[in-house]
């Protein structure tokens, strides 16, 4: 019996100790996940960028970078699971902190552990360490790429050097023409015994009377000033009505090569009409403010729209395609229906500092696309019927010409 | 080579040429032929006509805001019954449209999405996602958009704090913007904002 008890007491030891052993185990497995930088990242990452950044930066809330060292850890948990506790019980920290940052609220975090916290703050650590090895990694193929870009200017700089070197010589042999030929107006005649002292003006009058009777110069000069005025002609006629290369300045230097280029912003989130309306529509102030309530606060042309919002006053943009009015023309027709892209007709307007028409907008460049275009007829049951008559007698598909694209009171009326 | 002739030719063309080949003509829009077939008589929005500004509206504007308290059209004469999407939106725009900014749990609590998640809602909403949000959200609602690593703060829908945001969450959102995101409400429809809520609840689970 003794004996039994003895095993028996023996056996619960062992239980405990085994039970306390696979404990410990599971704690340091825990304590180990708790520190896991890899872990911090990847929360961080999920929660807290929207408002934190890692390195010192000031996001919405304070940089995080020293956060360890900064706060205790039991303070930091107590603060991630309900910041409005933590500033609501007085914490000196807590009210300092919520007051420097405009009263803002950070969300609370219940749902984190102690052990995520931990590890969030074990990945702000390692990445303040890490910071310094990245910007030089990053400066050594920068250095790479330079030369490679380089010459590919290179290329273009030559062709650019020998045009410039065409353009020269032509010049100067311009410039040689009439420097001979003021030279031959101011000359002297040889024959004339006291030509040393008549004066330059009479010498000039007297060489250029005998220049006009010469029929030679007669028919050049003739003959350049008809060139002169036929050219001047032709370009004033061929420009009549046709506003293309039109690029004025606005007043405001806005790149759409910086927004809808490099930011691949979509042509529709400022030009709200586009696919809705019949003007595209230039964004109000609004809509600027929508980036540039933070971007870029310094510089001269957005503090434009600053102005413009505190006066009420709108921005005056310079419209540049002015369609006539005696034709009739409607967004959403072309890019909601017709499926059309902006550059179709505008050109790469990312690629453009300056906003410039690039089509002609004539009638003939519209009739021309309206012949040549195909009707976007998929999924849209307004041309279920249309589709199907017009492929009984033609075996092409239904171009927007069929439709009565060239009908005139299509779009003049 | 030349006869004295063809050289006084080609070289009066050139000069020719050379005075007036260039001009500094980006902010000219040119001759019009017929100036009064071409601007408009009646008012049109955003038009911009030299010595023809608008005299009765503030800073020569043609356009004008609509008066306070005014109805759109679109909703004149409509209950808002909820036997078709039309009345649903209508009431979900009546409710929102009381609910003041600042004030989250009112659109958690009473909006619902009037549209059901459809393969062509969710084809439109993404449309309307692509258009409106993925330069800072990113394609995959990830916060990496091209915008974001300027503006900074986009968060990543499939978080934990957000992934289980609901309709009007969502909806308030992007009508009044939060955090560091501004209003949208003006530059997107209703119905456009309804159908973005519907694929941005698809990134949430992405």
């Amino acid at each position: 019996m003794f004996c039994n008890k003895t095993i028996m007491i023996t056996m619960k030891r062992l239980k405990i100790v085994a039970l306390m052993a696979v404990l410990g185990f599971f704690a340091s497995v825990v304590s180990v996940k708790a520190q896991d930088p890899a872990e911090g990242e990847q929360i961080f990452k999920n929660n807290c960028t929207s408002c934190h950044a890692a390195t010192d930066e000031v996001v919405i809330g304070p940089g995080l970078k020293g956060i360890g060292q900064r706060r205790p850890i039991d303070w930091l948990v107590k603060w991630v699971h309900n910041p409005q506790a933590v500033i609501a019980s007085g914490d000196k920290y807590a009210v300092d902190l919520f007051n420097k940052y405009n009263k803002t609220q950070m969300s609370a975090f219940p749902s984190l552990s102690e052990g995520q916290i931990k590890s969030v703050v074990a990945y702000i650590d390692a990445q303040a360490a890490a910071a310094p090895a990245p910007a030089a990694d990053g400066a050594a193929p920068a250095a790479g790429a330079a030369p490679a870009e380089g010459s590919s200017n290179g290329g273009m700089m030559q062709y650019i050097m020998v045009a410039l070197l065409l353009i020269m010589v032509l010049v100067l042999i311009a410039l040689l023409s009439i420097v001979s030929s003021l030279s031959k107006l101011a000359s002297i005649s040889p024959d004339a015994a006291e030509a040393q002292n008549v004066p330059l003006l009479k010498r000039l009058a007297e060489n250029g009377k005998k220049l006009a009777a010469n029929s030679a110069f007669k028919t050049g000069a003739a003959l350049l000033i008809t060139l002169l005025i036929g050219k001047a002609t032709i370009d004033a006629a061929y420009g009549v009505g046709i506003h293309q290369g039109y690029a004025p300045e606005q007043p405001i230097q806005f790149s759409h090569k910086l927004h809808a280029g490099q930011y691949q912003i979509n042509c529709n989130y400022c030009h709200t009409g586009v696919y809705k309306g019949k003007g595209a529509n230039i964004p109000s102030a609004n809509i600027c403010m929508n980036c540039h309530n933070s971007i870029k606060r310094e510089s001269p042309e957005i503090q434009k729209i600053y102005r413009s919002l505190e006066k009420d006053e709108p921005i005056q943009w310079v419209r540049v395609h002015n369609l006539p009015d005696l034709a009739y023309f409607n967004h959403s027709q072309h890019t909601n229906v017709g499926g059309l892209e902006c550059s179709n007709c505008h050109g790469d307007i990312a690629k453009m500092e300056v906003v410039q028409q690039r089509s002609t907008l004539t009638m003939g460049w519209c009739i021309d696309c309206h012949r040549k275009t195909d009707v976007n007829t998929k999924g849209n049951a307004y041309y279920d019927k249309l589709v199907e008559l017009h492929s009984k007698d033609h075996k092409e598909p239904l171009k927007v010409q069929n439709i009565g694209g060239l009908e005139c009171s299509k779009c003049h009326y | 080579m030349f006869t004295n002739k063809t050289k006084g030719l080609l070289l009066t063309g050139i000069v020719a040429l050379a005075m007036t080949s260039c001009g500094d003509k980006h902010n000219d829009s040119g001759t019009e032929f017929a100036p009064n077939m071409y601007h408009s008589v009646g008012y049109e929005p955003l038009s911009q006509t030299d010595g023809d500004t608008n005299t009765i509206n503030p800073h020569g504007m043609n356009m004008r805001l609509p008066v306070k308290g005014t109805v759109p059209r679109k909703y004149y004469g409509q209950e808002a019954k909820s036997d078709s999407i039309d009345g649903d939106l209508l009431q979900m725009e009546l409710i929102s449209r009381n609910i003041k900014s600042g004030d989250m749990a009112s659109s958690e609590a009473l909006l619902t999405n009037p549209y059901e998640p459809t393969e062509s809602n969710l084809e439109a909403g993404k449309a309307q996602y692509e258009r409106f949000c993925m330069h800072c959200h990113g394609e995959t609602g990830k916060g990496d958009g091209a915008v974001a690593k300027m503006y900074k703060g986009v968060p990543v829908y499939s978080s934990d704090a957000l992934k289980t945001l609901n309709d009007g969450h969502i909806y308030h959102t992007i009508t009044h913007g939060k955090g560091r995101m501004w209003a949208h409400g003006s530059q997107i429809s209703s119905a456009d904002r309804w159908k973005i809520v519907l694929y941005v609840h698809q990134l949430q689970q992405q």
